[in-house]
């Protein structure tokens, strides 16, 4: 019984500072959506507005067809899985993952047999009856995995639910979630600011920053193609050039940028989205090179740094600094005059702010 | 926004604070009444209850005793205070576990058991002075907070500054006074002027060690309310509420009165 | 110098002073009343024995677990608004609690003297509004004891509550929230069983520090409601029988370190994890 979360228009204030600002979302019956951003972005206090812990200033929010705005917490039936877990120091693992169904009144059999189901689920059947002082934070997690499934909620959310765990462990539970939570095929909202977690884990990811979502997107389009400045700097398109149109002629469009250097963008790998635009390039989007007709932005080498796959140079062009990567074949040294070649597929062209 | 207090626990809240303060303010009201009886509200406004303080000489005798008193017995727990909370946090590994319940004793004990067999052991048995009597009573009845108060500050205390001090070539017994003692200066300050308050306060211990021609200021009190009925009482309580006010002020800069919460 | 030697030399001086000056003399006070001629425990037999001395005993205790029970009640539901006061309203609530605290027994008590008394502020308040005709005698009753000594140590409880209801995460209450239980539900099951810990150790601290007081009873109890420790000090210095005094001391030694023993023990039981 999986069910879909639609917030319209959504504004929250924290006394009189305004957190949210007109936010709409729509996650569909057994999607998995991300909320991304870093701290202070808005991302935790759209959890808890939907968890019910907060109130919104103003806006709806509706699971299917039940609207839960003004619903108090405990009638909202969401599965919750908090940063710091917040198992019950004083029960224990059974209890704790009983908790939910007590609170509805399901007694007797049925809970210990959906209990110890779910505890056996998650590879706790051993420890069933110790108390969560005497588990390890992986093991802790998976209570409280535990505790938010047993009760079958409609939609499950996580509240930065690795944040805790090492880094081993985070890589094998971020698993564990996609794979109970696509069992149960259950919509689920995760809010996280580590950007390898949600692009592995969601279906779609909504990167937010000030209130308001920037762009929301499955993993894939999010990453090759941005929809603005912070989204494009946010998956690591670190190299931002400003350039201007000055000719648009056939299969390519002519760009200049601050100092005059030019490049040629062929039309079949970009789409130009205005007279002034910025050129976006992750370092590994812009190919350092020596040979004397390689076509792209002049530069002057600066500081190498050795990053494993390639050297990393930093480089000055007539439009500013930028990052750039060469080969391992041909180490080049500072103060060489390079070409830096545009790789279609690491760049994009956002339109100017 | 959310989790809203019932309004009849708020209701409750303040008839609890009522309850808490109202006695003080009747005392306050009761000092300044212009009567020779004691009373609240008071009739008509007079300072003159607390110049009778100063006629009473038995009240300015004990209140300098007390004052002493509490200066003294603070000070010598703090003496030894101070390197058993540090011992106690700087070598956890060597030190057995119980002597954290030794400094504890003092309380667990009940203080007028303790009052009673300092007044048999010290006093009659051995026949120390009553002033040097009172002065180990003091200092064992406050040794718990000073040790616990500064404890809890060396509990913080990172001790590798200490250690990078020692390896900077700063002698180690030079490098507790100039790095360790600075950093819990108001762990310091604020066991010591918890512990000086409980002193000037204690009646159970005092009430067996005073004697004749040494008493303190609530012993005095004690006895004089028991045989007069006047607002001079009322004044020399305000006046030590007065002093309560100082202590929690400095506590409130230094620690935070929150500290006492925990 | 060893660190093991330097420990011990840190610590020498204060463990030396509560021997020698606690230890000893407690421990005096104990030999006392083994050293009667009529036998090693004829004076325990004599206190167990003397129907006033148990009337003081029971009736101290009474006034204890009364006065234990009637802050719990108290203290726990200041402090449950204390502790979800905003914050500056919760310095300001601690201030006024820590202020009493802070203020001596003595004065304290002196102010329910000023209030019960014959000519006190309630009776002339209540003769002022008719209620009564005549003023009532409300001091050296059981009555007026207790209600100073909730006055004592009802702050105390409140600051120990406060410090344990702070200590319990917001998340603990909003999980138990989002898994559906309501705010009855949630401080039933989960507020109320992560405060235990809190509770005992406040109870113990009123109940021990109201069973062992000597200042309240003697001002507000008088020798009509004698208590231990107005009893010790009749019989140690009023009428010198330093004896009968220690036994009384023993007893109250006894029942204060077997009520903090047993409620430490309660404590652990109910909640297997503290530790």
């Amino acid at each position: 019984m999986t069910q879909s979360l639609t917030l319209e228009n959504i504004t929250a204030h924290y006394g009189t500072t305004k957190v949210l600002e007109d936010l709409s979302l729509h996650i569909a019956e057994g999607e998995l959506v991300s909320l991304l951003g870093s701290s202070g972005c808005g991302k935790t206090t759209t959890l808890r507005l939907v968890a019910g812990f907060l109130e919104p200033t103003s806006g709806a929010i509706r699971l299917g067809a039940r609207d839960l705005t003004r619903l108090p917490a405990h009638s909202r039936d969401i599965g919750l899985v908090f940063q710091t877990y917040a198992l019950f120091p004083h029960l224990t693992v059974r209890d704790n993952v009983g908790f939910g169904l007590k609170q509805r009144k399901i007694g007797g059999a049925e809970r210990t047999r959906r209990v110890d189901e779910m505890i056996e689920r998650v590879g706790l059947g051993a420890l069933a009856d110790r108390h969560p002082a005497n588990l390890s934070g992986g093991q802790r997690q998976r209570v409280a995995l535990a505790r938010a499934l047993v009760i079958d909620p409609p939609l499950l959310m996580f509240d930065e639910p690795l944040s805790n765990l090492d880094a081993k462990l985070r890589v094998d539970m971020r698993v564990e979630i996609r794979r109970l939570q696509q069992a149960n095929g259950t919509t689920a909202l995760y809010v996280t600011h580590d950007q390898e977690e949600a692009f592995s884990i969601s279906d779609r990811v909504a990167i937010m920053k000030g209130g308001r979502i920037m762009q929301l997107d499955t993993p894939e389009v999010l990453y090759s193609r941005p929809a603005n400045a912070f989204v494009a700097d946010f998956v690591g398109f670190d190299n931002m050039v400003d350039m201007r149109v000055i000719s648009d002629m056939g299969e390519s469009v002519t760009a200049e940028m601050d100092g005059g250097a030019q490049i040629v963008l062929p039309k079949s790998q970009f789409t130009v989205p205005g007279k002034k635009f910025i050129f976006a390039a992750r370092p590994d989007g812009l190919l350092v090179s020596a040979a004397p007709g390689a076509e792209g932005i002049p530069a002057t080498l600066g500081l190498r740094t050795y990053i494993g796959r390639a050297y990393q140079y930093t480089c000055e062009t007539p439009g500013g600094s930028v990052a750039a990567n060469g080969p391992l074949s041909a180490p080049l040294e500072s103060g060489a005059n390079v070409t830096l070649v545009p790789q279609p597929e690491q760049c994009c062209l956002l339109p100017a702010e | 926004m959310k989790h809203r207090i019932h309004p009849l626990l708020i209701a409750a809240t303040v008839v609890t604070f009522l309850f808490l303060l109202g006695p003080l303010v009747v005392i306050i009201g009761a000092a300044l009444s212009d009567t020779s009886f004691l009373t609240f509200p008071p009739q008509g406004l007079t300072l003159r209850w607390f110049s009778n303080i100063f006629e009473i000489s038995a009240f300015t005798r004990t209140m300098g005793t007390s004052f002493m008193l509490a200066v003294g017995g603070t000070t010598l727990s703090m003496l030894i205070g101070i390197p058993a909370a540090y011992a106690m946090a700087r070598y956890r590994v060597e030190l057995p576990a119980f002597l954290g319940n030794v400094f504890v004793l003092p309380i667990l004990i009940p203080e007028i058991v303790l009052g009673f067999s300092l007044m048999k052991s010290l006093a009659a048995g051995i026949g120390l002075p009553i002033m040097a009597a009172l002065l180990i009573g003091h200092a064992l009845l406050v040794l718990p907070y000073t040790v616990r108060v500064v404890g809890a500050s060396l509990n913080s205390f990172d001790f590798s500054i200490e250690e990078a001090a020692v390896s900077l070539g700063c002698p180690r017994l030079k490098a507790f006074f100039i790095v360790v003692l600075p950093n819990i200066r108001a762990g310091i300050i604020a066991g010591f002027i918890l512990a000086f308050i409980t002193s000037l306060n204690d009646v159970s211990i005092s009430i067996f060690l005073t004697g004749p021609g040494v008493s303190t200021l609530p012993i005095q009190l004690l006895a004089h309310m028991e045989q007069f009925f006047d607002p001079t009482i009322a004044s020399v309580s305000v006046l030590l509420m007065g002093v309560t006010v100082a202590v929690m002020a400095v506590v409130e800069r230094t620690l935070g009165l929150t500290f006492l919460t925990k | 110098m060893s660190t093991r030697l330097r420990a011990w030399l840190f610590v020498a001086p204060a463990t030396l002073l509560v021997f020698v000056f606690l230890g000893l003399p407690v421990l005096a006070t104990f030999l006392t009343t083994f050293g009667d001629p009529k036998g090693p425990f004829s004076t325990y037999a004599a206190f167990f024995n003397s129907k006033f001395r148990m009337t003081v005993l029971w009736r101290t205790m009474e006034v204890a677990l009364i006065t234990t029970i009637i802050s719990v009640a108290i203290g726990f539901v200041t402090a449950w608004v204390v502790a979800r006061a905003p914050s500056r309203l919760k310095s300001l609530l601690i201030i006024a609690a820590v202020f009493p605290l802070l203020t001596g027994v003595v004065v304290r008590s002196f102010a329910w003297l000023v209030i019960l008394g014959k000519n006190g502020i309630l009776n002339s308040f209540l003769l002022k509004i008719g209620v009564i005709s005549e003023p009532l005698s409300m001091l050296y009753t059981q009555g007026s004891v207790i209600v100073a000594m909730v006055y004592l140590f009802v702050p105390l409880m409140i600051l120990t509550l406060v410090g344990v209801l702070e200590g319990i995460p917001q998340d603990m209450t909003d999980a138990a929230a989002s898994l559906g239980a309501t705010p009855a539900a949630t401080f039933r099951q989960v507020v109320l069983p992560m405060a235990v810990p809190g509770l005992i150790v406040g109870s113990v601290l009123v109940f021990t520090g109201s069973f062992t007081s000597y200042a309240t009873p003697q001002l507000l109890g008088g020798e009509r409601q004698m208590m231990m420790g107005t009893f010790l000090y009749q019989r140690a210095m009023v009428t010198f029988d330093w004896v009968g005094a220690s036994t009384i001391a023993a007893v109250m030694v006894v029942v204060t370190l077997t009520t903090v023993l047993v409620m430490s023990k309660v404590a652990r039981k109910l909640n297997p994890v503290a530790g």
